[in-house]
């Protein structure tokens, strides 16, 4: 400790925060979390090559490999933005969010140092679980790679305000788990690990994941079900709507009811 | 932009109450009034649930008063908090376990915009050694270090801190508090909240008493001590009389005997000083006490009230 700080009187500093370098040690930071990283990247992976590898056979625009392909990658995009905001969530509420309040730092620019780490993490994931698909033999026409990509990517944003919701909801230490266990039960429901039929399909439908899975799938599949069944179009749509609304209004209600203790 | 002859610190009236959870509500902070200039070092004691840590959040703009007004250098805090001329060590405040202390330092450098500091901080707070640990494998001690570097980052004008030396062993707390006292001479305002009377007593100028969210004593850390312990008269005894267990109690009754003569009654044997003040005016025993006086045996000083 050598004193070789000064003490300046002038009151005209005022740097501005620099938000990529911090959005930097961010991204790192939660790409060097192994576990996280198992549940958002290999095990989706690890899933497609039992469920999907090596199955040739037609399906709309492709084969079956690049539809559980899909599948898979809407599961790692979702766990993704799920653990990242979830993460962001427990930070706030654990001591680190006093430190922030101490910085320049504004919490809207905090929010969007989060979401641009979650899309990150999420773009990471589908990429990876695409890459293995494209060389292991998932195949279908270049168009519909591209918007299903961009659908599991930009879709998954929705699941950054769910792990919001569910960890401002249930507060406590095991808040992760819980929303990472529901991730798989709305995947299971959203027809994402084993194709449906009847009433558990009809009641998947108004599932959270059913939505976003289906359009996911819809370039290559246009709607059509594994089991013969067809879905227009804006069922999905109008699925995502209305859980992206109620996973913000459960979200507002968590942010209230925090503020509301202190 | 800020009023350069402003007071560091300048609060009237403040006051917080909080919802208890059986319905009711506790008054954290009652009417405090507080003015500390550029340069003091002000003690602020207090037991547990005096109101010390709700007023420091109010001092950062963390929490708003329900009532009454808290300028830091003469506008509110969170402005202070912008412009980097006042940072805090705090209670709660909470690391990432899985950063490294260098990132930390770093990350927190970054909101500052003062990624220039890292070294520096780091540096100072003595952390150079353990850059590269994670902060969950450090130890309590060098957590509040890193605390410490995080609060230097931005360079403030005013150190604000809140137990500062919790679980630091005792000679990384004499570092801990010679570093202050450099930045103290380079005129840093320091305002800290303590537990360890001794720290208070040996290194506050001024010490500010706080009992039940309400200010009870306010003024040199000497006269605080003197106008609530009564004049004292401190002397080393021999260390031939100094037990474990004590001092000689036969020793004892002779310096009694010999002192009666001068017409003083009444000779104590003590370690602490602040500590009889702080106890009869909070009416509470100090949560840390084995940390004050850590040699008490072999230091035992008599004190022959004078009053």
């Amino acid at each position: 400790m050598t004193a070789t700080s000064t003490i300046p009187t002038a009151t005209t500093r005022a740097p501005r925060p620099a938000l990529a370098t911090y959005a930097a040690l961010d991204l790192r930071r939660q790409l060097r979390d192994r576990v996280g990283m198992f549940f958002i990247v290999a095990l989706p992976s690890f899933m497609y090559v039992v469920f999907g590898l090596g199955s040739d056979e037609r399906v709309g625009s492709g084969n079956v490999a690049m539809y559980v392909m899909t599948s898979m990658a809407t599961y790692a995009a979702v766990t993704a933005t799920t653990t990242v905001a979830g993460g962001a969530t427990i930070e706030q509420t654990m001591g680190w969010g006093r430190q922030l309040a101490l910085t320049p730092l504004r919490p809207l620019a905090l929010v969007g140092i989060k979401a641009g780490v979650a899309m990150t993490v999420a773009a990471v994931a589908v990429g990876l679980v695409f890459a293995i698909g494209a060389i292991t033999g998932a195949s279908g026409s270049a168009g519909d790679w591209v918007m299903s990509g961009l659908v599991v990517w930009l879709g998954s944003a929705m699941f950054a305000v769910y792990g919001l919701a569910i960890c401002l909801v249930f507060r406590g230490p095991n808040t992760a788990g819980i929303a990472s266990g529901l991730i798989v039960v709305m995947a299971f429901l959203g027809n994402l690990f084993t194709p449906m039929d009847g009433l558990m399909l009809d009641i998947g439908r108004l599932t959270p994941m059913y939505g976003f899975a289906a359009l996911a799938h819809y370039p290559q599949t246009d709607g059509w079900l594994p089991n013969g069944e067809h879905d227009p179009l804006w069922l999905p749509v109008a699925n995502v709507l209305v859980w992206t609304v109620i996973f913000c209004l459960m979200a507002l209600w968590g942010v209230r009811r925090s503020r509301a203790r202190t | 932009m800020t009023d350069t002859h402003a007071p560091a610190i300048r609060t009237s009236g403040l006051r917080k109450t909080f919802r208890a959870p059986d319905g009711g509500t506790v008054v954290a902070v009652d009417g405090v009034d507080l003015v500390v200039e550029p340069g003091e070092i002000v003690a602020f004691l207090g037991p547990n649930g005096a109101g010390k840590t709700t007023t420091v959040d109010m001092l950062l703009g963390l929490t708003s008063p329900d009532a009454g007004t808290v300028e830091v250098f003469g506008g509110p805090p969170r402005r202070a908090v912008t412009q980097g001329r006042v940072s805090a060590v705090m209670q709660t405040g909470g690391l990432l376990p899985d950063f490294t202390v260098e990132e930390t330092v770093r990350a927190i450098a970054a909101t500052h915009g003062r990624s220039d500091r890292v070294a520096t901080v780091i540096e100072r707070a003595g952390l150079a050694e353990i850059a590269d640990r994670r902060v969950q494998a450090c130890s309590g001690g060098e957590q509040q270090r890193l605390k410490f570097a995080l609060a230097l980052v931005p360079d403030p004008d005013l150190l604000v801190l809140d137990e500062p030396t919790a679980g630091m062993d005792v000679a990384t707390r004499q570092h801990f508090w010679d570093t202050m006292r450099a930045d103290a001479a380079l005129g840093r305002t320091i305002v800290f909240a303590t537990h360890y009377l001794a720290e208070a007593d040996a290194f506050a100028e001024r010490t500010v008493l706080i009992a039940g969210g309400r200010i009870v004593a306010d003024g040199p850390t000497a006269d605080v001590r003197a106008a609530f312990g009564g004049r004292s008269v401190s002397f080393r005894p021999p260390d031939d009389v100094v037990r474990p267990d004590g001092l000689d109690p036969a020793w004892l009754a002779r310096v009694e005997q010999a002192l009666a003569p001068l017409g003083v009654s009444g000779i104590e044997v003590s370690s602490a000083s602040l500590e009889s003040a702080f106890i009869a005016l909070t009416g509470d025993t100090p949560g840390a006490a084995p940390e004050i006086a850590p040699d008490a045996a072999t230091a035992a000083e008599l004190t022959g009230a004078t009053r």
